[in-house]
């Protein structure tokens, strides 16, 4: 039986699972686990559409079971407010402009010997 | 994304009123928001609900979970709705079909185990369903046998969500451990096994109460300690006959609602309630802050509410009965509702005649100075005094009565009851269409206008002049005569019926006959 795997390497399996999701949605991820004072942005991604660019910054939670709860209950009102700060911080610091901006939540639960189960709420904050 | 409705019922006094219950699975992170007024034990639905459905193998929506309780005006209060609320869920989950609650009204609280417990007002809720047209209605288990005293509507008993769910799948019901319910209230009946006979002497007073029981008129007992007052009060509901079937189904409700478990049959015999000197206004007339409670009045509606030692309760509490004496119902105004709960009682006050007892007994030493005897004795106020049919004077005792023929020769409840129940068919007879049943009841109007009016009229016409009698005292008398005289099988009141009506008003002793018998 494998060693069970440390909280670090979820989080960061987890992560890879979020970033092949939004891929997939046909986003673009632009940078990972970017840190300032304030915090930690899990996920920045664009997307375009006929609008203009969306960017999109998504908070990742990832769990081993459920027996603390499903990840997604574990994403507070006060993370996605500070979500929100980070945003704002990142597009300053990289000049960027976009059309709109999203804040997104990715809950992931990763049982040992099943398929992860990942869901994807749009537009949280 | 998808939403369900489950339906429940909001009891405001003892109506009900259909609640629709909404369940809207939305996106958004994990949160349950209840909305349509709900007070703090339903707020706490949510965290009951919850668990209660994580514990019975169901999921509870991992997005945001939207209940709406409408309508949204009407303020709703108690757990009762949880049962509706996990249904409308679950429905909304895809669980089990939505169109399964379609005419099926749910009551029960949860605990966190699943279980569906008990809850207050079973049966006036589920008239309620009835009325407003539903056909099925599910509730716990245990209260099945109360909701099924309701006519014309389908009980299913249900013992948890478990069952709920197979219930609504159309699957056989999956057992339930039972669990000893304890501190549950059984319904109080009337003290049918205390008898008349128990009584010893007061002959008089025994009258007394065959009159009150006969026209259900009000009693005031004044006397010395020890010379029955209790006990003959506590003898009146016996000698009432059974109720009928609507006054059955009312009286059950009202003690639904005021949480008793009515063990699965209507409550047929006349109620009896008598609180303790110690209680609170709310405590009688009923209360509560969001969802007022019956109090002492509505648990006594069409029974007996025998208030002992009445001096000793607060005037506030003796007072506030002068409403619900005349009217026969009561009205509690809260900030959002009104709640209306019959009370159509029968009084019967006991009183010392002064803090010492000895006051009125002639051979006796009263210690009590004639500012204390009288404050005393104005402790029952006189609008309330004034609303008292029979004054009754209660003598010590002549004779210790412990002669064997003697104790023999005394009454039975039974025999009285009989006398009682002939008298009462008379006025049932006499009073068919006016919408009264007894003599207590009939407005003074009626009185005096449709039914003939008794011989020698001239003594009630001087005990007015003479300012003894007010004009709802000569509706009192007027009523008592018509008892006496159901009672005596007569057709009309007359002379001597008056006069002793008269009397049993007045609190005299005609003639001074004393209490003694062999």
């Amino acid at each position: 039986m494998p060693a069970a795997k440390s909280k670090k390497q979820i989080g960061v399996r987890g992560e890879d699972l979020a970033c092949a999701e939004l891929e997939r949605q046909g986003m673009q991820v632009l940078e990972r686990n970017w840190r300032c004072r304030l915090g930690e942005i899990d996920i920045v991604a664009a997307e375009a559409d006929a609008t203009g660019l969306t960017l999109v910054f998504c908070e990742v939670k990832c769990r081993s079971g459920l027996g603390f709860g499903h990840p997604l209950e574990a994403i507070t009102f006060t993370k996605m407010q500070t979500l929100r700060q980070l945003a704002a911080v990142w597009m300053r610091e990289h000049r960027m402009k976009a059309s709109s901006i999203r804040l997104d939540a990715i809950g992931i639960v990763l049982a040992p010997g099943q398929e992860p189960s990942l869901t994807h709420v749009r537009a949280v904050g | 994304m998808a939403s369900a409705c489950a339906w429940s019922v909001a009891l405001v006094g003892l109506e009900g009123r259909i609640v629709e219950v909404e369940a809207d699975i939305g996106s958004g992170l994990p949160r349950t928001v209840l909305v349509g007024l709900p007070d703090s034990a339903l707020y706490q639905a949510r965290d009951r609900c919850k668990a209660a459905v994580s514990n019975s193998e169901q999921e509870w929506p991992i997005s945001l979970l939207t209940i709406n309780l409408s309508p949204a005006t009407l303020p709703k209060a108690g757990s009762h709705y949880d049962a509706a609320i996990v249904a409308a869920v679950l429905a909304a989950q895809g669980v089990f079909r939505a169109e399964e609650l379609r005419g099926t009204v749910l009551l029960g609280e949860l605990g966190l185990d699943g279980r569906l417990r008990p809850i207050r007002g079973i049966l006036p809720a589920t008239l309620a369903a009835q009325q407003a047209g539903f056909t099925r209605v599910i509730v716990p288990l245990r209260q099945a046998g109360e909701a099924k005293l309701v006519e014309g509507i389908e009980v299913f008993g249900i013992a948890s969500i478990t069952q709920l769910v197979a219930f609504l799948r159309d699957l056989p019901l999956p057992p339930v451990d039972p669990i000893e319910v304890l501190g549950e209230r059984v319904g109080r009946h009337a003290n049918r096994h205390l008898d008349l006979a128990d009584v010893v002497g007061q002959v008089e007073a025994k009258w007394a109460c065959e009159v009150a029981a006969a026209g259900r008129h009000h009693m005031l007992f004044h006397g010395p300690p020890g010379v029955g007052k209790t006990m003959l009060a506590e003898r009146v509901p016996g000698l009432l006959p059974d109720l009928g079937l609507h006054d059955a189904l009312e009286v059950s409700a009202v003690h639904s609602l005021a949480g008793f478990n009515l063990a699965d049959e209507l409550i047929t015999r006349p109620p009896y309630s008598d609180p303790h000197h110690s209680a609170s206004v709310a405590s009688i007339v009923g209360g509560g802050q969001r969802m007022a409670r019956p109090g002492a009045i509505s648990c006594a509606h069409k029974g007996v509410l025998f208030l002992d030692e009445a001096p000793e309760f607060q005037p506030a509490v003796i007072d506030a009965l002068r409403t619900p004496l005349e009217s026969g119902v009561i009205t509690l105004g809260r900030s959002e509702v009104h709640a209306r709960f019959p009370a159509r009682f029968q009084l019967i006050l006991a009183a010392n005649p002064c803090p010492c007892g000895q006051a009125a007994t002639p051979a006796a030493h009263c210690r009590c100075s004639p500012t204390v005897v009288r404050r005393y004795a104005e402790k029952v106020s006189g609008p309330v005094r004034d609303r008292i049919d029979i004054n009754q004077a209660f003598l010590p005792l002549r004779k210790a009565y412990l002669k064997k023929a003697t104790l023999q020769r005394a009454e039975s409840s039974a025999a009285v009851a009989e006398r009682v129940l002939e008298a009462r068919n008379r006025q049932r007879q006499r009073l068919a269409g006016s919408g009264w049943q007894t003599n207590g009841e009939v407005s003074g109007t009626y009185l005096r206008r449709h039914l003939p009016l008794p011989d020698g009229l001239q003594a009630v016409d001087e005990a007015v002049d003479r300012g003894r009698l007010s004009a709802r005292g000569v509706d009192k008398v007027l009523r008592l005569a018509w008892t006496i005289c159901d009672l005596a099988g007569r057709d009309k009141p007359g002379r001597d019926e008056l006069a002793i009506a008269l009397a049993m008003r007045r609190g005299e002793l005609p003639g001074t006959v004393r209490s003694e018998v062999g």
